[in-house]
């Protein structure tokens, strides 16, 4: 054996996971991409620039492109505003109530926001309830045009109201990891209160929020279900969605996925650079006392007007899907005039939404076993075993936190069209294994933790006592790290069970067609359709509160880590 | 069964570091063997190398003659108590002791009586349902104890056992684990950093540095005749005079520059010239009033050095003076039972030591 082979723990078993592990992501991540840059950038004549010049000569791409970016930069300083003070209220105040407040942030992160899309459609019609409200109160003689202008607005507030908690996360974890001494230093040399935040705070919370910052853009900017249902059409999600269908006589569709990966690979590559900058480090702290103080009363009523104010905002979409699902009849009238549960009695009877329910309800629970499989064991090779290449395996599991599903999906139909898991021909593979990559991050860090949390000294010392490695796993590790791999596996499932873009793209029979691309086709529909997708969109919400809740029963308050960069 | 072990020319190579280097030890059989060194030291590699946790880069572990070397820990019969204690959390006492058992098949009725047996000789046997969350350290360092000790494993391995307990109770394990070792004979091999530990504990010691072995010893051979300045520091304390070796016989004479100081003992094989340090023990310093005049050769058994009073610190049972000889060295000085003060700060004394409780010592660079 050579000494650096030595260095590793390679055993013929670890080999041989490794070995799976990376044919699988080669298989299943690494070679759809490298197909779709391949053919963005190589004709029959090979490589060529021609396809890109193509795109952004086209004064049509490059009006789609800017408004992809416009909606993720708006995206990203509205959620901004809405969280920053959020976190500034939740750090650095204790009252009564603070919990509460803290969970009812979240709740907008369950709530899909091409689920509130429908909702939304129907408040801010032209004679939807907003502007008969306002109509009646007379504050407008006209009703206002609220999704003109191709709907930008509309999808720019429903991503907002979606995707804050995770902005606020990130400030949050970011504000709460500044060292209060530092502050204390700056109080101490005489810095204001707006100056402390200027100077010291804000600077030292950087790193945290443009981790924050970029997932957010990076998701607005894919964000498929949202403007399919506003129906603005002029953004690259769904320009790329179009493309897939004729893919083959039409490589624009490469050239945009390629132009989305770059983006997301130069944002990565940023929030890199300025958190890998390493000079933030919090150099050795004296006290990790926490920094919140007791809020004076003025201080908690605000916190509470302002946490619920916003909760309130964010829920209205949904209350709109709400009242949408159990109305008979709705028309120019605020709310409904009649109400009816029927709808939810026909998901469970009309052909397409149970049908859709039963797909999504396997799909999900294979890609979960994968995810669990696959999450168990990279958590243990990551946490438990010294390999080679072992940053290597961690970016790779960790990438498709980074990596849009639409990108995943249209690399998939791509490469794999022809093979025996053409999507076209059956979807279930590639969309079990689409939903399983997509949330593979979870699993992992769920596992992982649990992993780090249980100290090795644990399973030594059940070896010493004479169990073999197996036995310890089975006795001593598993039992251990169960929550863990509960909590993972319950995200991993629900999320599955709600995803979009690769279920819209995938799903290409309508007999395999899951929850929501359901929801998408019955939105199509005349009549009773949009009810019907109401109340599916409902009932998935449901779903993924009550998981997110288990979760979070096991997770306490490290749930919030999944969510981050 | 009592079990010798013996390490040949281990060598264990961690990351960049040879952690523990070309390491040969003979622990015998029921022995209570210390390995003893400063944090970084290898002895926490070299006992989990006896465990089976490490496999050697180079040479063997014997275990009664027996290559262990290649030999999985699980299948090695070793029971060792982690610096942590590592009490599985999803377990109660009971069946936290009764693991080991469980893993040897051996019969429920001969399991209980032995997991109550070790309960007992812990003094734990009234806490068996508890959950190790509900026990205090110490109580969880003696299940700890209790689980390694009820396979009648052929070596028992410590790893800094007491490390995580306060002070007042560390002195009582001490006392303890003696006591067990005593009842039961096996061989005990004993990890830490605290020689005040170890001298108390030890049938044996073994003190190492930077991966390799130093000394080893009785605690007594290890204080009185320490073959480094490094051990001689770092077993018990001393003061250290650099100078140069004069004169080499029954007595040896070294030149500092504060004095002439004659030593009774010394490592062997050193040379006339080469630069030495003295040590003495602070408890081996007597303090005198100063003579007037200042230059009174020593007699051959007595040496005499002139020292001012830097500081003095009351401790009840001792004062410690600290003191500064006349090429700016600061000494120690242990005075017992002080009932009158014998000088003030500043105050220019006679440190007056026999050549019996001076060491000579070739110099080295002394820390971790």
């Amino acid at each position: 054996m050579t000494s650096w082979l030595r260095r590793y723990d390679l055993n013929p078993a670890n080999a041989a996971l490794l070995i799976f592990l990376w044919v699988f992501f080669i298989v299943f991540m690494l070679y759809p991409l490298g197909y779709v840059f391949s053919n963005a950038f190589f004709t029959s004549e090979g490589f060529s620039l021609v396809f890109m010049k193509l795109l952004f000569s086209s004064p049509n791409n490059t009006i789609i492109l800017a408004n992809s970016v416009n909606l993720g930069l708006a995206v990203t300083l509205f959620t901004t505003l809405l969280s920053l003070p959020l976190a500034l209220l939740l750090v650095r105040y204790n009252f009564p109530g603070k919990g509460l407040l803290n969970g009812l942030i979240l709740i907008p992160l369950v709530l899909p926001p091409f689920v509130g899309a429908i909702g939304m459609r129907q408040l801010l019609a032209r004679f939807g309830s907003i502007n008969l409200l306002l109509l009646q109160l007379g504050v407008i003689n006209q009703p206002i045009d609220w999704l003109g202008g191709g709907s930008f607005w509309g999808v720019v507030i429903l991503e907002t109201l979606h995707l804050y908690p995770i902005m606020y996360l990130n400030l949050a974890a970011a504000l709460a990891n500044v060292d209060p001494s530092l502050e204390e230093a700056a109080r101490n040399m005489g810095a204001s209160s707006f100056k402390l935040f200027k100077t010291v705070t804000f600077p030292l919370m950087l790193p945290g929020y443009f981790a924050g910052a970029i997932i957010v853009f990076i998701w607005s900017f894919t964000d498929l279900g949202t403007p399919l249902v506003f129906e603005y059409r002029e953004v690259v999600a769904v320009q790329i969605f179009n493309m897939v269908t004729d893919l083959h006589q039409n490589p624009m569709g490469y050239a945009f996925v390629v132009v989305v990966i770059a983006l997301t690979l130069f944002f990565f590559y940023l929030s890199k650079r300025i958190l890998g900058g390493g000079s933030y480090e919090m150099l050795g702290r004296g006290h990790v006392a926490s920094a919140a103080r007791p809020a004076s009363v003025a201080i908690t009523v605000i916190a509470y007007a302002v946490v619920l104010g916003i909760s309130a905002l964010a829920l209205i979409p949904h209350l709109g899907v709400l009242l949408t699902s159990v109305t008979s009849r709705w028309f120019l009238s605020v709310l409904p005039s009649e109400y009816t549960i029927q709808f939810y009695k026909n998901v469970f009877s009309h052909d397409l939404a149970l049908l859709s329910i039963k797909n999504s309800l396997l799909l999900s629970s294979l890609s979960t076993i994968i995810d669990i499989v696959l999450g168990i064991t990279i958590a243990y090779l990551l946490a438990r075993k010294r390999v080679p290449g072992r940053s290597v395996l961690d970016a790779l599991a960790m990438l498709p936190l980074a990596l849009p599903g639409l990108v995943l999906a249209f690399g998939y139909v791509a490469a794999f069209s022809a093979t025996p898991l053409d999507a076209r021909v059956n979807p279930v593979p590639l969309l079990v294994i689409a939903y399983a990559v997509r949330r593979l991050p979870y699993m992992v860090r769920a596992a992982y933790a649990g992993f780090q949390q249980t100290s090795i000294a644990l399973e030594e010392a059940a070896i010493n006592l004479g169990a073999s490695p197996m036995k310890t796993l089975y006795q001593i590790t598993m039992p251990l790290i169960f929550a863990n791999l509960i909590a993972g596996a319950v995200l991993s499932f629900s999320f599955a069970m709600l995803e979009v873009s690769d279920s819209l793209i995938l799903a290409s029979k309508e007999s395999y067609y899951p929850i929501t691309k359901a929801i998408y086709a019955l939105l199509g529909r005349i009549a009773d359709g949009p009810y019907i997708a109401s109340a599916m969109g409902i009932l998935g919400l449901l779903l993924l509160a009550g998981s997110l809740f288990i979760a979070g029963r096991f997770f306490g308050r490290r749930m919030g880590e999944l969510f981050r960069a | 069964m009592m079990v010798s072990v013996k390490f040949e020319s281990v060598t264990k190579i961690l990351g960049q570091s040879r952690a523990v280097d070309n390491l040969s030890l003979d622990i015998g059989a029921g022995e209570l063997f210390f390995l003893l060194g400063p944090s970084g030291c290898g002895k926490t590699t070299a006992l989990r190398t006896v465990a089976g946790f490490y496999t050697p880069d180079e040479g063997r572990i014997l275990f009664n003659g027996q290559d262990q070397s290649r030999v999985p820990p699980h299948k090695r019969n070793t029971g060792m108590v982690f610096q942590n204690y590592a009490l599985w959390p999803h377990m109660d006492v009971r069946s936290n002791v009764a693991y080991g058992l469980k893993m040897r098949r051996v019969s429920q009725v001969d399991k209980d009586k032995r997991v109550r047996h070790a309960l007992e000789i812990v003094h734990m046997q009234a806490y068996a349902e508890r959950m190790p969350n509900q026990l205090s350290g110490g109580q969880q360092q003696r299940v700890a104890l209790a689980r390694a000790l009820v396979i009648e494993p052929d070596v028992v391995l410590l790893d800094e056992p007491l490390s995580n307990l306060d002070a007042k109770l560390r002195v009582e394990m001490r006392t303890q684990i003696k006591d067990i070792h005593r009842k039961i004979g096996r061989t005990m091999i004993y990890v830490t950093h605290d020689q005040a530990e170890a001298l108390s504990m030890a049938d044996r010691i073994a003190v190492m540095r930077r991966g390799r072995l130093v000394q080893v010893g009785t605690p007594h051979e290890l204080y009185t005749r320490p073959e480094s300045a490094f051990v001689a520091e770092f077993i018990g304390g001393t003061n250290l005079l650099r100078g140069t070796l004069e004169e080499v016989g029954d007595l040896l004479t070294v030149k500092t520059q504060a004095g002439i100081v004659r030593g009774k003992n010394g490592v062997k094989g050193m040379a006339r010239g080469e630069p030495v340090f003295c040590s003495v023990r602070p408890e081996s310093l007597r303090l005198k009033p100063a003579p007037a005049s200042s230059s009174i050769p020593p007699s051959d058994a007595t040496n005499e050095l002139i020292a001012e009073v830097q500081s003095i610190m009351y401790l009840g049972d001792n004062e410690l003076y600290s003191l500064r000889l006349a090429d700016s060295t600061i000494v120690r000085a242990i005075e017992h039972n002080p009932t009158t003060r014998k000088a003030e700060v500043g105050d220019r004394l006679a440190l007056e030591f026999g050549a019996q409780a001076v060491v000579v010592l070739p110099q080295e660079e002394l820390g971790d």
